[in-house]
């Protein structure tokens, strides 16, 4: 657009009378500094942070909170928890995620959408939720199912202890077993029939083609969720904090919390913590990388691919029974817990039409001052967060999509590497890093909003990024030939195309950012609470009822939003015709 | 001067280049096509001439102004060329009305005056009564002339088009090659054509412009890229043809003598034949040989060979002859029965038979 303005003054002069150095490149390099500089100041700043803090920096410089990282039993016992959280997370996730994804994907099991919808459901629930849920559900001595086995079977106690190691695997479990499920259905959906017919006209059984052509056809996809699994697993601070510090369990989430809310704040430790967890962290993902890349020999994308479904007779509504058993305890039960409470006068009473009530919405939605503010909070911070997200997203995304800057494959590369950060990680490295900055915003608002953005950044720009790429660049070429400039090109051609999917960009970073916990936890105060502080707290204040309808409050905002988005991605048809790249 | 120079334009991507030392001139109200394989540096040209490119070495110059050079270039959109784009680009939140209409609205045209020139404009494509249709709704042939006719409204001096035809099923691309053809002799704009497709050149174009790796190989009419195809490169590209390996016994002015196999031949040598080359490659198209003895007069070669199959093709019928160990295709009347393994003779006009350097870079 500078050529533009710059050539544009007098076309029929000869270009060579006032053609200068720096092309059309000069507004490019502009944004590519400024998008450059407001990363690093968002990723890069906090992250050099949490190095330099783990060896001691800046007071000192040594290896002692290294060493103390590994040696102090309490940080041992965490790593250890972590692993074995994480190895067991991960194995369930293929235990429930792979014989659903093999119903819904490859047999003619009836109402295979609902299963789909209910492991949605599942991964939609923010995992705190489950958490609380399961609280109400399996309580040692008040939880309902408990009560109900001890009504069934005469338990004399028990007999169920949801505060316990396999009690955490559990609900983390029922979370992340979606990234098992969604892997392998779609790897399952995109195994051209004819590579199963081709094993039968050989002699194959069926069971056999499942085994030797299905199954290592998506063991990488199996294998890559289960690991994507035990990753999200070990960053759940939420679950790990509601269900393990009760039992006296510590992860390195909760660990990390407790160094830092201790009296002093034991920064440096904190710092090598999350770094551990970083490692631990990086190592998963390195692994799933490879294995994802292992599934190029799978039709990704599946088009054209003929997809068989086997016919289960008689087999068809008990294997229906068992998936519907396996959502029952993953989004059934909890939500229905959860619902049932916030209606109820008193969760421990049966239910009847005597004990409901609406008191506890009242209450949370308009009594309680921490409820009320932290939901007000909440929409703010979302609200500015999305928006943030998505205009840096679309900055970094345009710059890599359709300029050859140099430099915008770094950009890119810092946009995404959020998305393998803990948020307790995040909030370490933010605290760390504006905590000593003459800027005043520890204890605001806006610390919580650099958090947001920063952690979600990666949603915004992939969304963005998609988003540009299915708009054909010749579109706007179209628009420079026939007379616009580059901005006009812009504004009338490529924003109007990209609005749906900046939209959903939009509504990608507000959903996750609107009830953000492990970040949030960190970096708090009086004040600036959000929606999921005030869950947890009045959770540590035994209101449940009034837990469950801010629960309940925060499961509509999300669910709701997350249909738009649904619906969003699959409206459109007026642009289903856009030109792809020829 | 040509209306348009093409002078030492050079662009490279990364490390590869997409074009050397490419020195073209285009006259005004010329139909000229840029052909050759994909990757071979077309589409770059047509791209640098659009504007979007900027030139790595040498300049663009229009009517004697620059439009581009390595120091600088004239954005696109005040270039005031026209652009058809291989997908047609028509933009899908826009009716045909408003993609037509856009480039008069940049241009702060009055709303009378656009509505008239659209009008104008969509008869003449063949669109009328389509103004309020989408772009899903249209077949890739309307979606092709609201391209064109989003072009032409701005009335430009130059048309850019960038495969046009490829997208379109065969049948309709006979018909649009026709149109474009017509539209482009009664418009008066010098037309720039893109494709790989060397009928669909030879059938529209003033001019040729033949491209591989990057480099102009002939520039010419249809006629002369076909029948004196300056290296193999060309001659392989425009059609079939047979290359038969052969020395130079003797040349005279123009034409050579050439020893093919153990049989001797008069050929016409190419201009870019070096002097000094005695190994030479003949080209000779399938079509220009026919099967049996030449007529008494012309000035024909004659070569002896075994025919060693026959392919009836419909509309002509394919012979392999076998000569002094070379197949030659031979592609003659589709009423002509020769029994295969008979001994036959090829008589070849001298002007069809092009002695040219055996290496094609």
């Amino acid at each position: 657009m500078q050529a533009a303005a710059r050539l544009g003054a007098s076309p029929d002069a000869p270009l060579d009378a006032q053609a200068q150095p720096g092309r059309r490149i000069g507004g490019q390099t502009v944004v590519l500094g400024l998008a450059v500089a407001v990363l690093l100041c968002l990723v890069g700043y906090p992250l050099a942070w949490l190095l330099f803090g783990a060896f001691g920096l800046p007071q000192s410089f040594g290896l002692e909170h290294l060493e103390r990282a590994f040696t102090r039993p309490q940080n041992f016992a965490a790593l250890l928890n972590t692993v074995q959280l994480a190895l067991g997370a991960g194995s369930m996730s293929i235990l429930i995620g792979v014989p659903l994804a093999w119903a819904t994907a490859r047999t003619d099991m009836p109402l295979r959408r609902l299963i789909h919808a209910l492991v949605a459901l599942s991964y939609i629930t923010p995992p705190y939720l489950t958490a609380l849920a399961y609280i109400i559900l399996l309580g040692p001595d008040a939880g309902q199912f408990n009560r109900l086995l001890r009504a069934l079977f005469g338990f004399a106690s028990g007999p169920i202890n949801i505060f316990s190691m396999p009690g955490v695997i559990f609900v983390i479990g029922i979370h992340v077993f979606a990234f098992t499920y969604f892997l392998t259905h779609s790897a399952l959906k995109s195994v051209d029939a004819a590579l199963e017919e081709s094993a039968q006209m050989l002699g194959a059984k069926p069971w056999q083609t499942t085994l030797r052509i299905n199954l290592p056809l998506v063991a990488p996809a199996i294998t890559g969720g289960a690991l994507l699994a035990a990753i999200e697993s070990m960053a759940l601070f939420g679950p790990q904090a509601i269900i393990g510090t009760p039992a006296q369990i510590v992860f390195l989430p909760t660990r990390i919390y407790a160094t830092i809310g201790g009296y002093p704040p034991r920064w440096g430790e904190a710092s090598a913590l999350s770094l551990l967890l970083v490692v631990l962290t990086v190592a998963g993902l390195a692994l799933q990388r490879g294995y994802l890349e292992r599934r190029s020999f799978i039709t990704v994308g599946g088009r054209g691919v003929r997809s068989r479904r086997t016919a289960l007779g008689h087999w068809r509504w008990p294997l229906f029974a068992f998936c519907l058993l396996l959502v029952f305890f993953s989004a059934i039960a909890p939500l229905g817990v959860l619902t049932l409470t916030a209606f109820a006068k008193s969760w421990t009473e049966p239910l009847s039409f005597a004990n409901l009530t609406l008191q506890h919405f009242f209450t949370a939605l308009s009594e309680d001052q921490v409820a009320v503010r932290g939901i007000l909070n909440s929409f703010k911070l979302a609200t500015a967060a999305a928006t943030l997200a998505v205009l840096i997203g679309a900055a970094v995304a345009y710059l890599d999509v359709r300029t050859s800057a140099r430099g915008r494959r770094l950009l890119d590369y810092l946009a995404i590497l959020p998305l393998g950060l803990p948020g307790t990680v995040m909030a370490v490295g933010i605290l760390l890093a504006f905590i000593r900055m003459p800027l005043p915003i520890y204890g605001t608002l806006s610390i919580l909003l650099i958090a947001y953005v920063a952690r979600f950044l990666p949603l915004a720009t992939r969304s963005a990024n998609a988003t540009l790429r299915q708009i054909d660049p010749s579109l706007e070429e179209a628009g420079r030939a026939t007379g616009a400039s580059w901005w006009g090109a812009v504004k009338l051609i490529l924003l109007p195309l990209a609005r749906p999917g900046l939209l959903v960009a939009f509504l990608l970073v507000f959903i996750p950012a609107f009830g953000e916990l492990s970040a949030t936890i960190l970096l708090y105060t009086g004040g600036t609470e959000t929606i999921a502080i005030a869950i947890y707290r009045l959770n540590d204040l035994g209101q449940l009822e009034v837990v469950s309808a801010l629960a309940v409050f925060t499961i509509a905002v999300v669910l709701t939003l997350t249909a738009v988005v649904s619906w969003l991605s699959g409206a459109g048809p007026a642009f289903a015709e856009t030109p792809t790249r020829g | 001067m040509a209306f348009i120079d093409i002078a030492g334009i050079g662009k490279r991507f990364g490390k590869v280049f997409a074009l050397h030392g490419v020195d073209l001139a285009i006259n005004e109200r010329e139909f000229i096509t840029l052909l050759g394989p994909s990757g071979c540096g077309k589409t770059t040209m047509l791209r640098l001439l659009a504007g979007f490119l900027i030139p790595d070495a040498g300049s663009i110059k229009v009517s004697g102004r620059l439009y581009s050079s390595p120091r600088g270039t004239l954005p696109p959109e005040q270039r005031r060329m026209g652009m058809v784009f291989q997908n047609y680009a028509v933009w899908p939140h826009m009716s045909v009305f408003e993609n037509i209409a856009f480039g008069l609205r940049i241009a702060k045209t009055t709303r009378g005056e656009i509505a008239r020139r659209v009008a104008r404009v969509l008869a003449a494509v063949g669109l009328d009564g389509l103004a309020e249709r989408h772009a899903h709704q249209l077949s890739g042939g309307q979606q092709q002339r609201v391209a064109l006719a989003r072009s032409l409204v701005v009335e430009p001096t130059i048309l850019l088009l960038d495969e046009p035809l490829s997208n379109l099923d065969a049948k309709l691309r006979e018909r649009m090659r026709g149109e474009l053809k017509i539209l482009q002799r009664d418009t008066g704009i010098t037309f720039i054509h893109v494709t790989h497709d060397q009928a669909e050149a030879m059938a529209l174009s003033d001019r040729i412009v033949v491209f591989n790796k990057g480099a102009v190989q002939q520039v010419g009419t249809p006629r002369e890229v076909y029948e004196r195809p300056t290296n193999l490169f060309v001659a392989d590209f425009m059609g079939q043809v047979n290359k038969l390996p052969g020395t130079v016994v003797a040349t005279s002015g123009g034409r050579a003598r050439v020893r093919v196999g153990a049989q001797t031949i008069d050929v016409e040598l190419s201009a870019s034949r070096k002097r000094s080359d005695a190994s030479v490659t003949v080209a000779i198209r399938p079509e220009a040989i026919r099967l049996g003895a030449a007529d008494a007069g012309a000035a024909a070669n004659v070569l002896r060979g075994r025919l060693v199959e026959s392919a009836f093709l419909g509309n002509i019928v394919e012979h392999h002859v076998d000569v002094d160990g070379m197949l030659v295709r031979v592609q003659g009347d589709r009423r002509q029965g020769i029994a295969a393994g008979s001994p036959v003779e090829l008589s070849i006009p001298v002007g069809d038979c092009v002695a040219m350097p055996s290496e094609t870079d």
